[in-house]
């Protein structure tokens, strides 16, 4: 009788609650702070992946279940970079309001033209993304349209406070422009310079700034170096004068910081999500940090 | 069996040469296939299993073990699939192929076909809805209950290369795979809290069964169950500290048990059970997440079962007696596995049954005590789409049945297994 009135207590809390803001999930962090910065206090966002776990590999909690449940809306990365830990949870959530083709679900990837998107499929290729490289947050040019859809959205679920939403967003993109012109002015002399990369999570933000991307420390996405393939970059590395290796903060940074030690260049930890490094509290601080970490 | 075959390689085909062949497909639909469904095609994969195994013990006296009071010997307990790792040096375990597909607003559909070398069946094939308010959510079909941790788990899923002794004697190989129909809800709180009930036929032959039995002079005739005999009821409950994950659950199932073994025949000796079986249930897990590759995870289950009833025996002249049955039964397992790098996985299991009193009348059938296994694997997986092991068990738990009685047969084995998943397979849970 006490755990049937604890239920219903907690039915009923989380009924007035949800009556006060929009219950928004997101997959990521980056996500999660886009949100926010667009619904203020309309919403109340709650991010499951942690920033500094490796987006593709996230282990699903069951508590994440409990935060599915309770959404109005779930907004997602997409491209694939969510299918090997959130499928199950969504279907176990029993949520038929967030579920994909639903009014409470948005997948950020079908508004944002994709680069690397590959001819053919094969797993011999590594961990290959069929819908194009996923990590498309990286390029600063791709966040106001993120922003956009997830404004749209929010006015969908929630017209009444239309012009709240259009307001954020029209404020939030004057910044966006401000810091795109400090970003791209600090960033001009990285134009043309060549560099190594571990895993292909850059590209969006490399591309943008002109940089040339010579080598992957992996020798296929989601594949572990071999010796081989380390005497490979080192070539690499030696024979297009590269001076630094981009290196995440979730896989191993071994094969990294040998490189560097050896060849006596710079191993940069980048960060790709808001918590990945401790500066990086928000999107503009992301952005602000790999400027500062790449032109330093 | 052949026509079997037959039937899944016409099945595969045209599915298969949809998707190897992408490009001469795109061209073959803008030139004219108007009604082409191509991206229709529902995610399709197939998993295969192989193993090598070595073992202190000959093949034949290996078929012929079981655990007394809780399991029959394989020969006699696997009529449609064969054991895993039984014999001694290759062995092609299974292979498996998955369907999934959304079918439409309301529906999503999931198939499995469990194919061995020489036959095939459907093993799971069951519907669940895609928008049930208030946090519901029904299946329907043939499909693993979730009763307990382990049992609605695939093969290839498992830790180690064989399921706990505890639910090989009480679910068998199979585990408890049943026709009917589940409810889940999951309340609407902020720690996870899930809720759900199965209807089910209750034919499992471990622990229920539905068959009806008489002997020719009908002085004892229990009909057949055709009603669904087994209720299952559930709730599962987890909550993180920090990075540690705490998932817990209990478990409970109420079911017939009819049981006919050469009650009804027309000669031999024969006996036959009429009881109700409940089945108890603690399930915890414990992962502790140490950073974006590491983690350690602890998992145990306690099962308990109790079956209480009347046995019938039968002998040659067809006298019948009735006797009193009750089997108090009980077992656990607990692992622990901790993923040591990116594509290094290792863990250490035991296995307990600690209970095993049977009854029949008032006499006890002095089961041996406390059967147990030790088991350590250590994995390395290339990508999640291979996996190898290599798993050492130390067997204390069985018997073989001969003329002057049982004799213990404890055994040590080592099987290197290699999984393999091919195609589109959906993401595991929790």
């Amino acid at each position: 009788m006490k755990l049937i009135c604890f239920i219903i207590t907690c039915f009923l809390y989380v009924q007035i609650a949800a009556s006060e803001r929009i219950q928004v999930v997101a997959t990521y962090p980056y996500i999660a702070d886009i949100v926010e910065k667009i619904g203020t206090d309309r919403v109340r966002v709650i991010p499951l992946a942690r920033g500094d776990y490796n987006p593709h590999v996230i282990i699903p909690k069951p508590s994440y279940i409990s935060k599915l449940r309770r959404a109005d809306l779930l907004v997602i990365n997409g491209a694939q970079l969510e299918i090997g830990w959130l499928p199950p949870i969504l279907k176990q959530a029993n949520n038929g309001n967030i579920q994909p083709g639903e009014k409470g679900f948005l997948d950020l990837s079908t508004y944002i033209h994709l680069i690397d998107v590959p001819a053919n499929v094969s797993r011999e290729q590594g961990d290959v993304h069929p819908e194009g490289n996923p990590h498309f947050h990286l390029n600063p040019d791709n966040i106001p349209l993120i922003a956009k859809a997830i404004t749209d959205k929010l006015c969908e679920i929630e017209p009444e406070s239309n012009s709240l939403f259009q307001s954020n967003f029209v404020e939030f993109n004057k910044t966006w422009k401000q810091k795109m012109k400090e970003w791209e002015e600090k960033m001009k002399p990285m134009k043309g310079v060549k560099v190594v990369e571990y895993h292909k999570n850059y590209d969006y933000f490399l591309q943008k700034f002109g940089l040339i991307i010579a080598q992957t420390v992996e020798p296929l996405p989601g594949i572990p170096p071999t010796t081989k393939h380390i005497e490979h970059v080192e070539k690499v590395i030696e024979h297009e004068k590269i001076r630094f290796i981009l290196q995440d903060v979730y896989n191993p940074q071994d094969a990294s910081e040998y490189l560097a030690k050896k060849l006596g260049i710079k191993m940069i930890i980048f960060p790709h999500d808001i918590g990945s490094v401790k500066e990086v509290e928000g999107i503009i601080s992301l952005y602000d940090e790999m400027v500062r970490r790449i032109t330093q | 069996m052949k026509f079997l075959c037959i039937f899944l390689i016409t099945l595969i085909a045209p599915f298969s040469s949809l998707m190897g062949q992408d490009n001469s497909l795109e061209s073959q639909t803008k030139a004219g296939s108007p009604f082409s469904q191509s991206k229709f095609v529902p995610d399709i994969s197939m998993i295969v299993d192989f193993s090598w195994v070595s073992r202190d013990m000959n093949n034949n006296v290996f078929s012929e073990l079981h655990m007394p009071g809780l399991t029959r010997h394989h020969n006699e307990e696997s009529q449609d699939h064969s054991s895993m790792n039984s014999r001694k040096g290759f062995n092609l375990n299974y292979g498996e192929i998955s369907f999934y597909s959304i079918v439409d607003p309301y529906f999503d559909l999931f198939a499995v076909l469990h194919v061995a070398e020489e036959h095939a069946g459907l093993e799971e094939a069951y519907i669940t809805t895609r928008k049930l308010p208030y946090g519901f959510q029904l299946k329907a079909g043939k499909f693993l209950s979730s009763f307990g941790r382990l049992n609605e788990q695939h093969t290839h899923y498992l830790d180690f290369a064989e399921r706990p002794l505890v639910l090989n004697a009480f679910f068998g190989e199979e585990g408890l795979n049943e026709l009917g129909a589940r409810m889940t809800w999951v309340a609407p709180t902020d720690i996870y809290l899930m809720l759900g009930t199965e209807i089910l036929m209750g034919e499992n032959k471990a622990s229920f069964g539905t068959s009806g039995f008489h002997d020719v002079n009908r002085i004892v005739n229990i009909h057949e169950s055709e009603n669904p005999g087994l209720i299952v009821g559930y709730a599962r409950s987890s909550f993180d500290i920090e990075e540690a994950v705490v998932l817990f659950g209990l478990s409970y199932a109420h079911g017939k048990t009819r049981m006919d073994d050469d009650y009804s025949a027309a000669a031999g000796e024969g006996t036959a059970i009429d009881a109700s079986t409940d089945i108890l249930c603690g399930d915890l897990t414990v992962k502790y997440i140490i950073d974006a590759i590491q983690y350690i995870s602890f998992q145990s289950e306690y099962i308990y079962r109790l079956t209480d009833g009347s046995l019938y025996s039968r002998d040659t002249s067809f006298t019948v007696e009735r006797y009193s049955l009750e089997k108090k039964q009980s077992g656990f397992y607990s692992q622990l596995i901790a993923k040591l790098g990116l594509r290094w996985r290792a863990g250490v299991r035991y296995d307990l049954l600690n209970l095993n009193d049977v009854f029949i009348g008032s006499t006890s059938q002095n089961f041996p005590d406390n059967p147990d296994r030790y088991s350590a694997m250590v994995e390395y997986l290339p990508t999640e789409f291979s996996r190898l092991r290599l798993q050492l068990n130390h067997d204390r738990s069985k018997y073989l049945q001969t003329s002057s009685g049982l004799i213990y047969k404890p055994y040590t084995e080592l099987i290197l297994q290699l999984n393999i998943a091919i195609g589109a397979h959906g993401a595991h849970s929790f």
